[in-house]
């Protein structure tokens, strides 16, 4: 996996390729933002850029999950800073999911 | 009906805790039992609602805080009410919600706890007063639901005395006394359960707080601060790895992860993390177990297995994913790029962030070399790719320039258009916009750094002299966004802070202590928290500065370094009246700090009283003044500036070796005593030498310090540093200067110098006098006054003086010339004490000396150098070289040697006259003999004569030239063993080209 592809998403900083966003989504936002086929929304509620990684095991009891509001979300990479604005709608929208969006 | 929520205030308060939640749930609580005990179900229903709305109405705090709250239940889009007060369980969606409210709350409650009490000052009396007029009168009398609540509240006392007033006046008929049994049983229930706010909100938290966890992918907002991990949590383990390769090793372990989740040995560890930049190298794994971590890790590419992992203390977790936030870029902003290129490190202004936040415009000083580099190297490849990697590896970065228009056609004109629609000034060439002379160009956000831009002046004025009005608006709102950061540095013990957002906004004082992004201040604003010392972050404060505050601008614009008085402070702008030039400035607060008025900073100055400071490329000052914060400079004009040492590029230093010339052509150094040449006739020492101009200080002169500044060409040296006396001994720099010599002007001959070795040297002297008379050595050394002997008697080498010498032949013992001629018998000698070839020109008059002079030189040269060269033939020899050289050289040089030649004259004479010598001279003679049956011969007859004729042009010398042959002397020359008497003849010889030169001596200068 290239690292300069990756992308990480701006709702739950959850990273992977920018492709693989496009096949499969986000596996946390999917519900809400539906990237999956749809490049322009990948491209607006992911950022190429971010800072550090984090590689999250499933397991319960992470305080780095607890710490980053990860607790709960799949387990995989994240980002623990997205750089980045995502558009007012992708926000209204994760609200409406439940989904608090912490920039 | 309208303020029974009133009175629920005053027990609320005590509570110490936030009352409007308890508020809202009591009202509730009470209003249930109500509901289901009261007859009027109906009416009752919406009763809540309303007596919510009319209480807002009628009470201002409790109108104030029931709309905070409520705005945040519509955020959330739930209804407060419902699930806290009927079924706080019905809606677990929603409970979710209001679980971030609790949370919330947390926050707003300390608010609203200080608002409160706050207002308790001078409300409180009026409030006493309300409540004791509800207990008293009012409530009694007009609302039955207040007394209902009242009582339980106040727990009790005389239920039945009180009660049935009430229930007699006012409910008659509705309810009856088990009615308000019963709910006072309900009420009193409630009330245990909800002791105190605390445990309530804890019983939500826990309620909630549960569910949250069921229900994934909340975004709870939650502090961080009640996040901080406790011991129950996993430990963090560092490891190494090989920096740069994070990323990998991170992608590594979660790829793994998925791998094994399943399988017999699944990962344990709870997550792996790294954090780049500064902590590159780093890999955290957060694990309960430390065998876990190595476990997971193992194996993998870039960790470096030798390091054990090492665990984190608790404390220090939270610092490992602290995110620094990104300030947000806006349009004005300063940035530097950090792409490697052209641009590397350039500052930039942000045009324009596209809304994603990612993307940036930015306007920069382009560096373009215009295709002036590209077409030597491979006009046909002109495309963009192929031009920029070219120009990328092979040329050096073109200096950064805005983009003129005219450089553009030269040579590129094709690739240049101008742009539509954006004004006069917008090109577009080779795919790159240029606007009023910058490059717009997009760029990436980690491209650029945001962090530490720190612009200089002179980047900044580069982009202001392009913006649209000057300078003025580019201090204030252009630099603002860039700088408005203020960094932990700018703060110091003893500055006094406000802090202008937060709960403590509002509050001053002094800071006591910095450190990191924490300020420790003592508040000495008045309010509860006066004399205590407070913590407040950084980003929370600003400086304060009040009217009349003497201040100075520490960095941040191009006042840099002002000094002034506040007269004006709004927010975080002060406007300040400078002392150096009554101008008023605005600038930052945090740019500001106070000025100690206790003098002492000039010490801290970068520039002394008169130091030699470059103020342009071409023009040179000098300090004449050191004020606070401002020097005051004479530059080389003449002309007096007021400058802030941050305009002056830099200091020169003194160059202690400095000379020039006055308008004598005297030498004058850095401390000479020099004297103005007309004009003022101002004395001074001088300072500096720059240049042109020389600075001359005067102590007796008050204006500038007693600075003044001349060209060095309108002053004279008087004396110099150390009694060198001016212009007298050191070099004459008018005999150097060919312009400065003058035909005309007798005076005494300069004594020949010396060039190169002085003929002394390795003489054979004996010393006239001093201890050591008579004494015979061999000169070792010798200046123009003294000379370095070493004595054959003793092992020892004396300095004396040069007068005190007596030349002798270190064979015979006979004195000769101390110029190498013989004691006596000399033709020449008794016109010629000094050197010899001069004196007889000395004699002639002034117009051939200069060139006697010169011809002197130009013959004793060889000679002497015939001298050295060929020891044994002696002084023989030299002769016959100085015949040689005459030989030889046809120009008048060659003369000049032939008078070389004509001291060795001396030595025929010395060969004819010494008997003792003649042997010498025999010796001499056979090996001279060669030299004139093959030169002196062919020179004599024919080639002297011819040479001069034909050299010289000049009859008379050619003249003078054969006169010596037609001497008997010379006619000794042409005789083969005579020929030392040819010495003899040259030694006349002088005197009769001297008389020969007179007219021609000028033309051999």
């Amino acid at each position: 996996m290239s690292m300069r592809s990756l992308r990480a998403c701006m709702v739950c900083a959850f990273v992977q390729t920018g492709s693989k966003f496009q096949t499969a989504g986000c596996p946390n936002c999917e519900d809400f933002l539906e990237m999956r086929g749809h490049q322009d929304v990948v491209l607006d509620c992911t950022s190429a850029v971010f800072e550090g990684l984090v590689a999250l095991n499933g397991l319960e009891g992470s305080w780095v999950a607890k710490w980053q509001r990860l607790e709960g979300n799949k387990a995989g990479t994240y980002a623990v800073k997205v750089e980045g604005i995502l558009p007012d709608d992708y926000v209204a929208a994760a609200e409406n999911a439940g989904v608090r969006y912490v920039p | 009906m309208a303020s029974w929520l009133d009175q629920d205030f005053p027990d609320e308060e005590e509570d110490d805790f936030n009352p409007q939640a308890e508020v809202a749930s009591d009202d509730e609580a009470d209003e249930k039992p109500q509901l289901n005990g009261d007859a009027e179900d109906e009416d009752d229903d919406v009763a809540p609602q309303r007596s919510r709305s009319r209480s807002r109405q009628v009470n201002d705090e409790v109108k104030d805080e029931d709309e905070d709250k409520d705005d945040d239940v519509d955020l959330t889009g739930g209804d407060d009410d419902q699930p806290v007060e009927v079924d706080g369980d019905d809606h677990p969606a929603v409970g979710d919600e209001d679980d971030e409210e609790v949370a919330d709350q947390d926050d707003e409650e300390d608010e609203e706890e200080e608002e409160d009490e706050d207002d308790d000052l001078p409300g409180r009396p009026a409030k006493k007063r309300r409540k004791n007029r509800r207990n008293q009168f009012i409530d009694v009398e007009a609302e039955v639901d207040e007394d209902d609540e009242e009582e339980p509240e106040e727990e009790d006392d005389l239920p039945g005395d009180e009660m049935h007033p009430d229930d007699l006046q006012e409910l008659p008929a509705d309810a009856d006394r088990d009615d308000r049994k019963h709910r006072e049983l309900d009420r009193q229930r409630e009330a245990k359960e909800q002791e105190t706010a605390e445990e309530q909100a804890q019983r939500f938290v826990e309620r909630y707080g549960r569910k949250e966890r069921a229900g994934a992918a909340t975004g709870a907002v939650v502090p961080q601060r009640l996040l901080l991990p406790g011991p129950e949590d996993p430990h963090i383990f560092r490891l190494k790895c090989r920096p740069g390769k994070e990323r990998d090793v991170i992608q590594g372990i979660s790829l793994r992860m998925a791998e094994r989740q399943y399988s017999r040995e699944p990962i344990l560890i709870n997550s792996a993390f790294e954090r780049g930049g500064v902590m590159a190298g780093n890999l955290y794994v957060e694990a309960r177990r430390q065998e876990d971590v190595v476990a997971a890790v193992e194996g993998l590419t870039h960790v470096f297995s030798s390091y054990k992992p090492l665990m984190i203390p608790i404390e220090e977790m939270p610092d490992l994913l602290k995110i620094k936030k990104s300030s947000l870029l806006e349009p004005g902003m300063y940035v530097r790029v950090r792409k490697t290129g052209w641009y590397q490190g350039d500052l930039a202004q942000v045009e324009d962030v596209e809304s994603n936040g990612v993307d940036v415009t930015l306007r920069l000083i382009p560096r373009l070399t215009y295709g002036l580099t590209e077409d030597t190297n491979a006009p046909a490849v002109l495309d963009q790719n192929g031009k920029r990697k070219r120009t990328k590896t092979t040329q050096p970065r073109p200096p950064a320039k805005h983009f003129s228009e005219t450089e553009a056609k030269k040579k590129l004109g094709r690739y240049l258009s101008r742009a539509q629609g954006l004004g006069n000034n917008a090109f577009t060439f080779e795919n790159e916009d240029y606007v009023d002379g910058f490059l717009i160009k997009n760029f990436r956000i980690n491209q650029l750094q945001r962090d530490n831009v720190n612009p200089t002046l002179e980047e900044v004025t580069k982009f202001a002299s392009g913006g649209e009005d000057g300078t003025e608006n580019l201090d204030l709102n252009a630099l603002a966004a860039t700088i408005k950061q203020t960094k932990a540095e700018d703060y110091l013990p003893g500055d006094k802070v406000e802090i202008f957002r937060g709960e403590q906004k509002g509050v001053t004082g002094k800071s006591v202590e910095v450190y990191g992004d924490v300020v420790k201040m003592r508040v000495d604003s008045a309010g509860a928290l006066r004399g205590q010392v407070i913590e407040a972050p950084i980003k929370d404060l600003r400086k304060l500065f009040r009217e009349g505050d003497h201040v100075k601008v520490i960095g941040g614009s191009k006042y840099v370094d002002e000094v002034g008085m506040v007269v004006k402070s709004k927010d975080d702008r002060v406007t300040l009246l400078t002392d150096s030039n009554n101008q008023e400035i605005t600038v930052f607060s945090k740019d500001l700090r106070e000025a100690t008025d206790a003098g002492g900073n000039v010490a801290g100055s970068k520039f002394d009283l008169f130091d030699l400071v470059q103020l342009d490329v071409s023009t040179v000052g000098c300090v004449i003044k050191v004020d606070r914060e401002s020097l005051r400079v004479l530059d080389q004009n003449g002309s007096i500036r007021s400058m802030l040492p941050s305009a002056i590029s830099n200091k020169l230093e003194r160059r202690r070796n400095a000379v020039a010339t006055d308008s004598n052509g005297n030498e004058m150094k850095i401390d000479d005593t020099i004297k103005e040449f007309g004009g003022e006739q101002r004395q001074g020492r001088v300072l500096h030498l720059h240049r042109n101009f020389v600075f001359v200080q005067n102590r007796e002169r008050v204006e500038n310090a007693g600075v003044w500044v001349a060209r060095h060409m309108n002053v004279t040296t008087l004396n110099a540093k150390g009694g060198r006396p001016g212009g007298q001994n050191g070099v004459d720099l008018t005999r150097m200067n060919p312009a400065m010599k003058q035909n005309g002007v007798p005076g005494v001959m300069a004594p020949p110098q010396g060039r190169g070795r002085d003929r002394l040297i390795g003489k054979t002297v004996k010393l006239r006098s001093g201890n050591q008379k008579g004494m015979i050595g061999i000169v070792k050394d010798a200046t123009d006054q003294t000379v370095k002997v070493e004595l054959h008697a003793k092992n020892k080498v004396i300095s004396i003086n040069r007068d005190h010498l007596q030349v002798i032949d270190p064979r015979s013992g006979q004195p000769i010339d101390d110029r190498g001629r013989p004691g006596g018998g000399m033709p020449g000698r008794t016109p010629a004490p000094g050197a010899y070839g001069r004196t007889p020109f000395g004699g002639p008059g002034a117009e051939g000396r200069t060139p006697a002079y010169a011809m002197a030189g130009g013959g004793r040269t060889p000679t002497w150098k015939q001298d050295v060269g060929s020891r044994t033939p002696g002084y023989g020899g030299a002769t016959a070289y100085g015949g040689g050289g005459f030989g030889g050289t046809t120009a008048y040089g060659g003369q000049t040697s032939y008078g070389g030649g004509t001291s060795y004259g001396g030595a025929t004479t010395y060969g004819g006259g010494g008997g003792g010598g003649g042997s010498v001279w025999g010796g001499n003679q056979s090996t001279w003999n060669p030299n004139p049956s093959s030169r002196t011969p062919a020179h004599n007859p024919g080639n002297k004569t011819p040479a001069y004729s034909g050299g010289l042009e000049a009859p008379t010398p050619g003249f003078s030239a054969p006169t010596p042959g037609d001497q008997p002397t010379p006619g000794g020359f042409r005789g083969q063993y005579q020929t030392p008497a040819a010495y003899q003849t040259p030694g006349g010889f002088p005197e009769t080209p001297g008389a020969g030169f007179d007219d021609d001596g000028p033309r051999y200068d």
